[in-house]
């Protein structure tokens, strides 16, 4: 307790003897993981719509026509392939009721068609976007298939778009905790450096160098933490507002995106845990490798 | 705490031979001076009991550690037991005199009150109570001098290194520090303080022992300093 004291009060000396640093430290750190928080959440958001949409996306198999197909085992065949997330069986009278209804007023026309010409299909919902592709190749090359239907231009666009902005996520994600551990990494060299002198005394007369080593380790994750806290009330400033703006031009996209506001305060949380981590670890390391360096005996 | 040097060279790169060959042993308790020229290596000397610096060859050992082999996290415990007056006073410049001392304990954990005691107390012994809020540039040689002897005797330690405590002092200050300095000696203290003054070495007649160029060239029980 009463070290823990001492700790803390050196520490505070440290940040108030350079706190304009200290400060831009904290801005940067804070701005940093701003773009880190946003970048999350928007990619977050993407892969939900984009999940969204691949769940609408229905390959459409048509199979020959013909008495003797044992329907049902081309189904499981088709089940057990690794693209298919789900498989739904349609007779030729399900199918023609289906169209009907979705005519309403016309369906009569249908009947004109006598014989119902529609054969048995199957409505296959994939994994994902990029899964499409090859599924479809595959079903082609069977030969009970005779004809498959999707929206192919959609599907590539999906997936390409899907797999861009995962990795401009990632880029920025990177970025932004490069940066940040840049910043935080600087100030507590240079907080080290102006005290290199006092370092060496306080090894000198007795001091443990976990002792001397706390209060930059502190002052770098606090400085961290602190621009992290910054940065969950930048998003919670800025998320909710442009929420209510979505709600109110898109409503489409409500049902798709995180609008849950414990899922947003649980991320904030996470977010400051993450910059508190992230300053500790970059302050262990340079405080660890200066005062090695600063204690050992000639 | 016994101090054991056997064959012990210092050699700074490239070549400096500080000191050379140095066999001493001193007991707990003893009183010694460590005279020699300017460039003797009596700095070296003192400072190779406190670690900072290892031998180049030879066994350096005290209290019973060997000081080259000695494991790094037992080096602070070590050094709370040898109290440190440093030829440049090492103060940190940004702590006042209070602070200075205070910091010593701290480290150690010592409560907040004991501290406030022990700080005092140390103060009044060298008589800079008055000096306490000041920041060591704002102090005389002599007064920074006397604020490192007492950060030194801050931790009770029961080996006493100073090198050159009176160096900045005139006479009658001098004599206050010497006093000090028998005092915690009588108490058991183990006291090694290298020094040009012939006056205080001849004063009082404690063993001394005589670096030139490095090597011991004299080691003497009641010894005295003509050049
Ligand atoms: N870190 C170092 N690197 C290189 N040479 C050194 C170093 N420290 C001391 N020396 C050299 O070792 C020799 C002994 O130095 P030391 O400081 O021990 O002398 P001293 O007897 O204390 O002198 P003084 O009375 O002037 O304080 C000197 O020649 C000095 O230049
Ligand atoms: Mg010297």
């Amino acid at each position: 307790m009463t070290t823990l004291r001492y700790v803390l009060r050196d520490m505070w000396r440290l940040i108030v003897h350079q706190w304009v640093l200290g400060l831009l430290t904290l801005i940067t750190a804070g701005v940093m993981l701003w773009i880190l928080g946003v970048t999350s959440l928007l990619s977050l958001n993407m892969e939900n719509l984009l999940a969204g949409l691949e769940s609408e996306l229905a390959v459409q198999a048509y199979l020959v026509k013909d008495n003797t197909l044992d329907v049902e085992a081309i189904a499981r065949r088709i089940q057990e392939l690794e693209y298919v997330y789900s498989i739904k069986t349609f007779s030729p009278s399900d199918s023609l009721a289906k169209l009907q209804q979705k005519m309403g007023s016309q369906s009569r026309a249908l009947e004109m068609l006598g014989d119902n010409p529609i054969p048995y299909n199957f409505e296959i919902h994939v994994n994902s976007a990029s899964d499409v592709e090859p599924l479809v190749e595959v079903l082609k090359a069977m030969p009970e298939v005779d004809d498959v239907v999707y929206a192919g231009l959609v599907v590539k666009r999906i997936s390409a778009l899907s797999r861009i902005t995962s990795r401009a996520a990632l880029v920025m994600f990177l970025l932004a905790v490069i940066i940040t551990a840049l910043v935080v990494y600087n100030t507590i060299h240079i907080s080290l450096y102006s005290r290199r002198e006092e370092i060496g005394i306080m090894y000198l007369v007795g001091a443990t160098r976990a002792y001397i080593a706390t209060p930059f380790v502190l002052e770098g994750t606090l400085l961290a933490f602190l621009g992290a806290v910054l940065a969950a009330a930048g998003i919670i400033a800025a998320y909710f507002p442009a929420l209510e703006l979505i709600r109110e031009n898109l409503p489409l996209l409500t049902n798709i995106i995180i609008t849950d506001k414990t899922v947003i305060w649980r991320f904030c949380a996470l977010l400051a845990g993450f910059g508190a981590t992230l300053g500790w670890v970059c302050s262990y390391l340079v405080v660890a490798r200066f005062i090695n360096s600063m204690t050992r005996p000639e | 705490m016994n101090i054991n040097f056997s064959g012990v060279s210092k050699i700074f790169p490239p070549d400096i031979a500080a000191l050379v060959d140095i066999n001493l042993n001193i007991e707990q308790g003893e009183f010694v001076y460590v005279i020699g020229q300017t460039g003797s290596g009596k700095s070296t000397l003192l400072r190779l009991i406190t670690r900072e610096i290892l031998p180049s060859r030879g066994v350096a050992s005290v209290g019973g550690y060997d000081l080259k082999r000695m494991r790094n996290a037992d080096v602070p415990y070590y050094r709370r037991d040898v109290g440190l007056v440093a030829q440049d006073f090492k103060l940190i410049p940004s702590l006042t005199v209070y602070e200075n001392i205070a910091f010593v304990m701290e480290a150690m954990s010592v409560p907040k009150r004991l501290v406030a005691e022990r700080t005092k107390d140390v103060i009044n012994q060298v008589g800079l109570w008055r000096r306490r809020s000041m920041r060591p540039a704002q102090l005389s040689g002599g007064e920074q001098q006397r604020v490192a002897i007492a950060r030194a005797l801050a931790n009770s330690p029961s080996l006493f290194i100073a090198d050159e405590p009176t160096g900045n002092l005139d006479f009658h200050t001098a004599t206050e520090v010497m006093k000090i300095l028998f005092a915690i000696n009588a108490a058991g203290v183990t006291v090694v303080m290298s020094t040009h003054n012939q006056g205080i070495v001849n004063a009082s007649r404690q063993r001394v022992v005589e670096l030139d160029g490095g090597r011991l060239i004299r080691d003497e029980k009641g010894g005295t300093y003509t050049s």
